[in-house]
């Protein structure tokens, strides 16, 4: 893609003339560009958060290690919201007054995010979020985020439904968090598009610990598959359950990390789908812009952290690499400017898919980007 | 016993009848008929377990109870411990009941809570002191920092702010030195001369029965005997009583 | 005499701490201590400005919580019911419906108060144990209400674009502004619970404190001010929900989860249960203590852990305890 490459061209010459200029730099324009990361490094969305936060630090990284942006280096700045909104504030305030982070590239808390967008928005700083955009207009204007629409998921599993299957009747079996109920109503709404019908709905609590009322209940009503939405254990207590209940129903399960799929296939075996993002199935795609930009990301991911996954860590990446982006072709690291730039990224190559942000909207990954995923083997296969 | 604090027999003060009390399904106390007259000062003895707190709270309406209770001739409700109390009925409770983190002075005013009017407050705060000179000069001090002494004081001056009509004791020697007791007991019978009718719940028995008119003995929940403590010639024949 | 006998008597009551100058600076200490903190927040702004205002809205709820645990000696891990109750009644009315800010904040403390008689009434009955774990349900069912009842307070979603704080066209939004409403909240409301405490109602409330049958023999009615004591530490908390949401400008039911029982429990025992300065003095710490940690990164909790335990054993009575310890002590 000729824009990608114009960009990481762009990024390439302004890292090496930033490098060679460095030693003539007055220093006050070497200060380093510095990013706030509001996390929730405890609490509910620690996993996800880690891996975020430590996919913006490799980003960073690799930039610093080319000379960082427009001769800045990189700095992060991670505080731990505790996965609360009220502490988010808390730490968002306190990056902006005593750290004067430059922009936001924060974590999946949703209501940590929605809590302080307002006065972030007031700062005029951006954010690059990994969770759903707030509901204000005031505060979208300032952010952005590297998730894709909630539907994609979903719209996967009911496409494998459609073409590889006879199945026509499912049910769906949620959690109460907002972006399992965005996908909820969205499976409601499109299944019939699909061919498909939506015969139960059922939620649970992210700690329940036996869900066999609700997948009885879906059995009941005729479904051939489970649409599993919703994050953690609960997958593999829904599986140990369906296993109980000798089912012959399939599970597809939503976005997660790879780890704890595996126990999972081991008890459900062929009946076990995934909606999987490009980088964890990496060595399963084909050669692609995507393989290669995910190939960047890779290999100081894998050589810091192994075979950890890499989903929630590539959005980092690339909530970090579209950042830069927009600083690079406004060529300032002004709050509005970034703000703007972001807005007029198009077609730009992530790793999670191609991202085209504009005025009216700020929800880069535009076109599905997942796949449909299933262990066979200890092997990650793609099924479409 | 001195003809002078002979009781005076105008009909009982307080009457109970057929009075019984139970925890739960545990019968605590069996029926008994109580008598305090006018001026009287009764004193209710008996073992540990006996139902001596019992009867108390059975009058009080502290504790589920069935028979009748009158006071000044009218029917004390069973059930409303507050409407009981503002009759006049007032209850220095087993283990004193005072309010360690306040101050003598609120712990005072807590028994004249009712009282709105401030000088018959005064008149009440003057009698206390009087009697016990000692909660005058503590009156900033926490109560909870008093000698157990200092505490059975305050916990009858506070009592008194609540002018009662009769004033119940439960065992209020309990954890206390000997000579303490005394000193307590004997400030029971100068507010006792003064015509006050005094109901005494007491282990020390020997004591108790130096100062009261009349002696209930309990045992196990059930009236043993009516004592006249004038025919108790020795603690032997106190030990029948309570072994019969 | 001009002074009344009972004046007197009280004079007199007092006389031994009164008389001395260390009596006045040790019951000054707690309040010059938290005029600092809020006074270096206001001079500073930024970053303390908003863990000030937390704190004191932190404040206003823990001294409702202090009327109930503190003055009236019972337990309840239920407060944070009614802040969601004030906190949402706040934000659907003002955002949905526009309402202005006080007409939604009286429906909130309307509202707060209509359950706590509903609840309480039944339950305040209970002894002991079953109180504690009856309150206990009360706030994990408002939380769960706060989630699943999404069609009016957008689940975990939150309602977003709640406005701010601000009376008669004049509105609080910069740090100093809402620092400044947040103090004449706090201290009105350290003069309500004063002077509540003073009250005869507020002796009941010792009474029933210390012993709960000493207090009926003496006539209280102990069921009736246990549910009056109920009731005003629900206003105040109903009260700092509102506060909250519209500092914030959003709400989701986070914000009123087991966490916030957890820290305001901290909080009332660090400042001093059954004392006025203590809520004010124990949200200011509690809040401050763990940012000046925050430099300790992995090792904040560890650090923060350490010192509030520091503080439980030294001063075990909370931290305006430790004050008038010293005053008994040095002045005997």
């Amino acid at each position: 893609m000729p824009m990608k490459q114009n960009i990481q061209r762009t990024i390439l010459a302004v890292a090496v003339t930033a490098a060679t200029l460095a030693g003539v730099q007055p220093a006050s324009s070497a200060e380093a560009l510095k990013i706030g990361i509001s996390a929730g490094l405890t609490g509910y969305a620690a996993t996800v958060d880690r891996a975020w936060r430590d996919g913006v630090q490799v980003a960073a990284d690799a930039l610093n290690a080319q000379g960082g942006v427009m001769g800045r280096k990189i700095e992060v700045v991670v505080e731990d919201n505790r996965s609360e909104p009220q502490e988010a504030v808390t730490v968002y305030r306190k990056m902006m007054s005593s750290d004067n982070v430059d922009v936001f590239i924060s974590g999946c808390v949703s209501a940590g995010n929605f809590a302080a967008a307002s006065m972030v928005a007031k700062a005029e700083k951006p954010m690059m979020l990994c969770s759903i955009l707030p509901q204000q207009a005031a505060q979208v204007k300032w952010a952005f985020t590297t998730l894709p629409p909630a539907g994609f998921e979903v719209e996967k599993r009911f496409e494998y439904l459609r073409d590889k299957t006879d199945i026509r009747k499912v049910g769906v079996l949620h959690d109460p968090t907002p972006y399992a109920l965005l996908q909820k109503t969205v499976a409601q709404d499109v299944a019939a598009k699909y061919g498909l019908q939506v015969v139960g709905v059922e939620s649970y609590k992210q700690d329940d610990a036996d869900l066999s009322v609700q997948i009885s209940k879906i059995q009941a009503a005729g479904a051939g598959a489970i649409i599993k939405i919703g994050l953690g254990g609960t997958t593999l207590t829904a599986a140990k359950n369906l296993k109980q209940l000798n089912s012959n129903m399939l599970m597809l399960t939503s976005l997660e990390d790879l780890a704890v799929f595996k126990p999972v296939a081991e008890v459900l075996g062929d009946k076990f789908f995934f909606v999987a993002s490009p980088s964890q199935v990496y060595d399963a795609l084909p050669d692609s812009a995507t393989k290669a930009e995910i190939g960047k990301f890779l290999g100081p991911w894998r050589a810091k952290y192994g075979d950890r996954d890499p989903n929630w860590a590539s959005r980092g990446w690339d909530g970090v690499m579209l950042t830069v982006a927009a600083i690079v072709n406004g060529k300032s690291a002004e709050g509005p400017a970034i703000r703007d730039n972001i807005e007029k990224i198009t077609g730009f190559q992530g790793t999670t898919g191609v991202y085209n942000f504009t005025a009216a909207n700020h929800q880069g990954i535009t076109q599905n980007p997942f796949v449909l995923a299933t262990i066979a083997g200890n092997q990650v296969k793609i099924v479409q | 016993m001195t003809a002078a604090n002979s009781p005076v027999l105008d009909g009982p003060v307080l009457e109970a009848r057929n009075l019984s009390a139970r925890y739960g399904q545990v019968q605590a106390l069996a029926p008994i008929d109580f008598q305090v007259g006018a001026g009287e000062l009764v004193a209710v003895l008996g073992p540990n377990g006996a139902g001596k707190s019992t009867l108390l709270r059975a009058i009080l309406g502290l504790v589920t109870n069935a028979g009748e209770v009158a006071f000044m001739g009218a029917a004390l409700p069973r059930r409303n411990p507050v409407a009981v109390a503002s009759r006049g009925v007032v209850l220095v409770p087993e283990g004193r009941g005072i309010f360690g983190p306040m101050t003598v002075m609120e712990n005072l005013e807590l028994g004249a809570y009712r009282l709105k009017d401030r000088h018959e407050r005064q008149r009440r705060f003057d009698r206390v002191f009087e009697l016990f000179p000692r909660l005058k000069e503590r009156l900033g001090q926490t109560a909870g920092s008093m000698s157990g002494g200092e505490q059975q004081m305050l916990a009858i001056g506070r009592a008194l702010m609540a002018d009662p009509k009769i004033l119940l004791l439960d065992e209020p020697s309990l954890g206390l030195a000997p000579r303490v007791t005394d000193e307590i007991l004997e400030t029971l019978g100068v507010l006792n001369r003064s015509g006050l009718p005094v109901v005494l719940v007491e282990q020390r028995a020997p004591q108790a029965l130096k100062l009261a008119h009349r002696a209930y003995l309990l045992s196990l929940g059930r009236l043993v005997a009516v004592i006249d403590p004038r025919e108790v010639q020795s603690h032997d024949q106190l030990a029948q009583y309570y072994f019969a | 005499m001009t002074s009344s006998p009972s004046t007197t008597l009280r004079e007199a009551a007092r006389a031994p701490a009164r008389g001395s100058l260390r009596g006045h600076a040790a019951r000054a200490a707690p309040w010059l201590i938290a005029a600092c903190v809020v006074g270096y927040a206001l001079v500073v702004g930024g970053y303390a400005a908003t863990v000030v205002a937390f704190a004191l809205i932190y404040a206003i709820f823990v001294s409702g919580l202090n009327i109930f645990m503190g003055l009236t000696a019972q337990v309840s891990f239920g407060q944070s019911a009614f802040a969601a109750i004030g906190g949402y009644a706040s934000a659907v009315l003002t955002t949905e419906y526009e309402w202005g800010l006080l007409p939604a904040m009286g429906a909130g403390l309307a509202g707060a108060l209509a359950f706590a008689f509903v609840v309480g009434y039944p339950t305040l009955r209970l002894k002991g144990h079953y109180l504690s774990m009856a309150t206990l349900a009360i706030g994990l069912i408002t939380y769960e209400i706060a989630v699943q009842w999404d069609s009016v307070t957008q689940g975990y979603l939150g309602i977003s674009g709640i406005p701010p704080l601000g009376i008669a066209g004049y509105e609080a939004t910069t740090d100093r502004q809402i620092l400044i409403v947040l103090s004449v909240c706090v201290i009105a409301t350290v003069l309500a619970v004063a002077r509540i405490r003073r009250s005869r109602v507020g002796r009941a409330f010792a009474g029933l404190a210390g012993s709960e049958e000493a207090a009926r023999a003496l006539g209280i009615n102990v069921a009736r001010y246990k549910l009056l004591s109920f009731l005003l530490s629900a206003g105040f908390g109903s009260l700092a929900g509102s506060l909250f949401v519209h500092v914030v400008g959003y709400v989701s039911p986070e914000v009123f989860s087991l966490h916030m029982i957890i820290l305001s429990f901290t909080m009332l025992y660090v400042g001093g249960i059954g004392t006025i300065a203590g809520p004010v003095v124990g949200a200011l710490v509690v809040s401050v203590l763990p940012e000046t940690f925050r430099a300790f990164r992995d090792y904040q909790d560890l650090a923060y852990g350490t010192a509030l335990i520091l503080l439980l054993i030294f001063a075990p009575r909370g931290l305006a305890g430790l004050f008038t310890a010293i005053e008994e002590k040095r002045s005997p």
